[in-house]
């Protein structure tokens, strides 16, 4: 009998803060494919916040944290890819002064993947028990598209869920405009980059835009709000899960 | 700055960067004029797989491709040709660059202007405001590159840099023996040329042409013919 | 002009250009044919992630031997009869041209497109010497006519409709002529054919100077690059330090991805070597050629964060997939060098404090990286400027403080569990049908163009117990 996959959660801050509900739905599809799902309780952000604007130290210090808190995980399933990639890509430059903290980070950023490459690659999953239905559009988030070089994960799996009608999204690749605290420091530039985002999604006739990543979804769904759309934004998990926000 | 400064300058920096291992320039053929040479009779093989190319490439950028069977056929060919453009005034390279002489195409009306070599102030001066008249010039190829439909021009004694720029018409002239497939093997021409130059180029510039002058500057709205020709026309001759 | 355009704060410029509504429509429509054109270009071309590659590796290992290859180039230039000028500084290489002008009597120089000299600002202190600067790049020449400065690095006028454009070719023309591309095209070459015939002197940049030979190389479309290298009398080409190529294997390796990277051409349509001034016999061609290298604080960043910067070929592919750019087109950016790459080397030539709004003017997408023929990683540079105007504290107090909080809360858990009881606490008010859409302070940039979702009701971490 195959050995159980033991995976912990890292749930990011925008997602444990404000989209609880993309952890419920992660934690959801992960048991029903068999892993036994753990979560490093005292956790808090990846870094990514303050190593964007340059604050390099107090981002190794952060990391340094989440390097201890996740410190013997098989593997690590993060539902952002912004968040995999900083753990990935950076933290072991990041911790390079700290030698054994730099080897624990070397060996995090091996066990980390985002939710659809875990899905995909450690379990060889798909959505096929998922009972969402409808016209489902795709969104590229920058940092699993170009930092972890994915964009077919997230399009299998959409596709899988049999319900689903999956429409490509004109510009799919292309940045929705959040950038983390660029979308507070530029906001004008910011919200005339979301503009082009909606007005494609709308295009698309999909009632849902699906992304990768809370801070995407944070401004999509920010965008498609205040533009009293009728088309809603969900998390991958949250189509997987069959679940829908309220 | 004096150069000794500023070379010390950028001296002291370049020590002190870090030095990223396991980058290396182009390689270099180690006998570039021996390697030339096999580009050349590579292509004596292959010169009709580079034709279809470079015909394809060519008019794909809007050159308009000609074919005809030897040198006897070239004069017809271009007289066909200025008369589809309405000219009257034509300059050329010199008959040694060209490898014929276009002067007779005066009695069928055309004002033919030929490229001197050693010219003096005048010569100079006039051989401009001709080339500036002309509606078509003519000149041969040196090499001619089928990947991109590039026609690349030597120039030199008895062969005019404005001949293929000043007028609206420019008219090349090649044969088989000018065919290159790649940019590579360009390369390996190139470095074959400067091994000593003073002996293979008698002129200070080379022009790989692509096609019609053109821009997009105004609305990205292409247009062609903006400071160069706003045609191009090749004639292959196919003797060998 | 370019030192006052930095000077008005950043986000004041930008929202200029976002209610520039043609302006957003010319961007739309430029930059989304260029993306499309040059994917296109490499989609049939299987060898060009390789030559990128490549090309990468000749610009590293050129920078690593940067003081022998000029050195080399210089030897070659001279060895031909040209002249070579070492400029430290933008100044020291326009006196350089103004002593030439005035030594040899010219009156009107006629120039082919070199963001070099636009650096320089070399067009005004001509000018001002009696100097008649004619620009002939079709797009340079008519934003010199509308007394502006490019904005995009290949299509400078882009932000001009043919309307406008019609305007100053007909005051040139001296009649009225139609707002059609074609016409104004075939105006302009008449305005500008006699301009090269009677220029005294021919200003070029140089996309590419091969040490090996000392062959100077201009990648054009129009023919200006050609007339102006042939017919003025002497030929000056001005040239950041970084654009020597060791030889000519190298050069068509940059050829072969150069133009398809910046319009998707696979090769412009003139691609000219100059090597030095005319050969005797030859019926054309400069009496005299000068090769300016210009260092203006590019040698800094060899051992600098900023030395990947020294790599670019100056195609413009970042600034045609940029959000940033695509939103507020190049002269929101206030310098010579808009765009992604432009944000770098403002930081290279005008030191740090002069981007520390422009650092940020960035999602991080990495859709530039993505593009770059040499594969410059723009975004990590973009990363360490921030870092460095954090260190030299140049970024405002009250960034730090907020910053600061940040880092507090996220290095403790009861600190970051308090804030979330705090938030929920405070958005009471503010919430309306579960959601947040006007808040005060810093979050009002948010709540203006978007709702932002209230704190949960639980967290992750507090329903986690029911998850266990």
């Amino acid at each position: 009998m195959a050995a159980r996959v033991e995976a912990s959660l890292m749930i990011t801050c925008l997602a444990d803060t404000f989209f609880p509900e993309v952890g419920v739905a992660t934690v959801r599809i992960l048991r029903r494919l068999g892993v036994s799902v753990r979560f490093p309780e005292g956790q808090t952000c990846c870094g990514m916040p303050l190593f964007n604007s340059g604050y390099h130290d107090d981002a190794a210090a952060v990391a340094a944290r989440t390097v201890d808190l996740f410190a013997g995980a098989e593997h690590v399933v993060v539902p952002s890819g912004s968040c995999a990639w900083m753990v990935k890509a950076e933290y072991p430059a990041l911790l390079a002064r700290d030698p054994r903290r730099h080897a624990a980070a070397v060996d995090l950023a091996a066990r980390t993947r985002e939710l659809s490459q875990f899905l995909r690659e450690v379990l060889g999953a798909d959505g096929a028990s998922s009972p969402f239905a409808g016209k489902v559009t795709y969104h590229d988030s920058c940092h699993l598209l170009r930092g972890l070089g994915e964009r077919s994960a997230p399009r299998a799996l959409l596709q899988s869920v049999p319900g689903v009608d999956l429409v490509e999204l004109p510009g799919a690749d292309e940045c929705c405009g959040f950038g983390g605290s660029f979308s507070v420091r530029l906001p004008e530039i910011s919200a005339a980059i979301l503009a082009k985002k909606l007005d494609n999604v709308e295009r698309t006739g999909a009632r849902c835009v699906v992304a990768c990543d809370a801070g995407c979804l944070m401004q999509i769904n920010g965008g498609l709000l205040r533009r009293r759309s009728a088309v809603k934004a969900l998390h991958l998990a949250q189509v997987l899960a069959g679940e829908e926000k309220a | 700055m004096t150069r000794a400064t500023f070379l010390e300058r950028i001296r002291k920096e370049v020590a002190r960067a870090p030095v990223a291992a396991g980058v290396s320039t182009a390689p270099r053929p180690p006998h570039p004029e021996a390697a030339a040479e096999a580009v050349r009779r590579q292509m004596a093989e292959r010169w009709r797989e580079a034709l279809d190319s470079f015909v394809r490439e060519f008019e794909r950028v809007g050159g308009i491709f000609h074919r005809v069977a030897d040198l006897a056929g070239v004069r017809p060919k271009i007289l066909e040709i200025a008369r589809g453009h309405e000219a009257t005034a034509l300059v050329a390279w010199d008959p040694a660059s060209l490898g014929l002489d276009l002067a007779s195409l005066a009695s069928d009306g055309l004002a033919v202007t030929t490229a001197t070599s050693d010219p003096d102030g005048d010569a100079r001066r006039r051989h401009r405001e001709d080339s500036a008249r002309a509606q078509i010039g003519v000149t041969g190829a040196d090499f001619v590159l089928a990947e991109t439909g590039t026609l690349i021009l030597l120039s030199g004694r008895g062969r005019s840099r404005v001949t293929s720029l000043l007028p609206d018409t420019h008219v090349a002239v090649f044969d088989r023996s000018r065919l290159v497939e790649s940019l590579a093997q360009v390369g390996v021409l190139l470095e074959a040329l400067h091994v000593d130059p003073a002996r293979s180029m008698s002129g200070a510039m080379i022009n790989f042409i692509t096609g019609p002058s053109r821009t997009a500057d105004i609305e990205l709205t292409l247009t062609r013919g903006v400071h160069g020709p706003k045609t191009v026309h090749a004639i292959f001759v196919e003797a060998p | 002009m370019s030192e006052t355009s930095l000077q008005t704060p950043f986000p004041k410029r930008a929202a200029a250009a976002l209610d520039d509504r043609f302006l957003q429509q010319a961007l739309t429509i430029a930059t989304t044919k260029f993306v499309d054109m040059r994917r296109e270009a490499f989609s049939g071309f299987p060898q060009g992630e390789a030559l990128r590659d490549q090309a990468r590796a000749i610009k590293e290992a050129t920078l690593q031997k940067l003081d022998l290859y000029l050195e080399q180039l210089a030897d070659n230039v001279e060895r031909l009869g040209g002249h070579v000028h070492w400029a430290a500084t933008g100044e020291e290489a326009r006196e350089t041209i103004l002593a030439l002008c005035r030594d040899r009597g010219v009156r009107m120089a006629v120039k082919s497109k070199s963001m070099a000299t636009e650096e320089i600002d070399l067009n005004e202190a001509l000018e001002r010497a009696g100097v008649t600067p004619v620009e002939t790049d079709l797009g340079e020449y008519i934003i010199q006519l509308a007394h502006e400065k490019p904005s995009h690095i290949i299509a400078p006028a882009i932000h001009k409709t043919k309307g406008q454009v019609a305007e100053l070719i007909s005051a040139v023309a001296r009649r009225p002529l139609p707002a059609d591309p074609e016409a104004l095209t075939a105006a302009a070459r008449v305005q500008l054919r006699q301009k090269f015939l009677e220029a005294d002197m021919g200003i070029t940049g140089a996309n590419f100077a091969v040490a090996d030979t000392g062959t100077v190389v201009l990648v054009t479309n129009e023919g200006n690059g050609r007339m102006v290298t042939s017919l003025p009398r002497i030929h000056v080409a001005v040239m950041g330090i970084e654009k020597v190529i060791p030889s000519m294997s190298d050069l068509v390796v940059f050829l072969a991805i150069l133009a398809r990277s910046a319009t998707g051409q696979k090769l412009s349509s003139y691609t000219t070597l100059v090597r030095g001034p005319r050969q005797p016999g030859e019926l054309e061609g400069p009496e005299e050629f000068h090769l300016i290298l210009l260092d203006g604080g590019r040698s800094r960043q060899i051992a600098g964060a900023l030395r990947e910067a020294l790599y670019c070929l100056r195609c413009g592919a970042c600034l045609n997939v940029c959000p940033v750019y695509r939103q507020i087109g190049g002269h929101a950016y206030g310098y010579t060098y808009p765009g992604p790459i432009g944000i770098l080397l403002t930081a290279m030539l005008k030191g740090d404090a002069s981007v520390k709004d422009l650092a940020h003017a960035s999602s991080l997408c990495g859709a530039c990286k993505d593009v770059c023929p040499v594969r410059i990683d723009i975004p990590r540079m973009l990363i360490e400027l921030r870092e460095h105007v954090g260190r030299e504290g140049i970024a405002p107090r009250s960034e730090r403080a907020v910053f600061g909080t940040l880092r507090r809360l996220l290095l403790s858990s009861p600190a970051f569990r308090f804030a979330t009881v705090a938030g929920r606490a405070l958005q009471g008010p503010f919430a309306r049908q579960g959601r947040l859409q006007k808040l005060p302070f810093l979050l009002s940039r948010w709540t203006r163009f978007r709702d932002l979702p209230p704190v949960a009701a639980r967290t992750f971490h507090e329903r986690w117990k029911d998850l266990k």
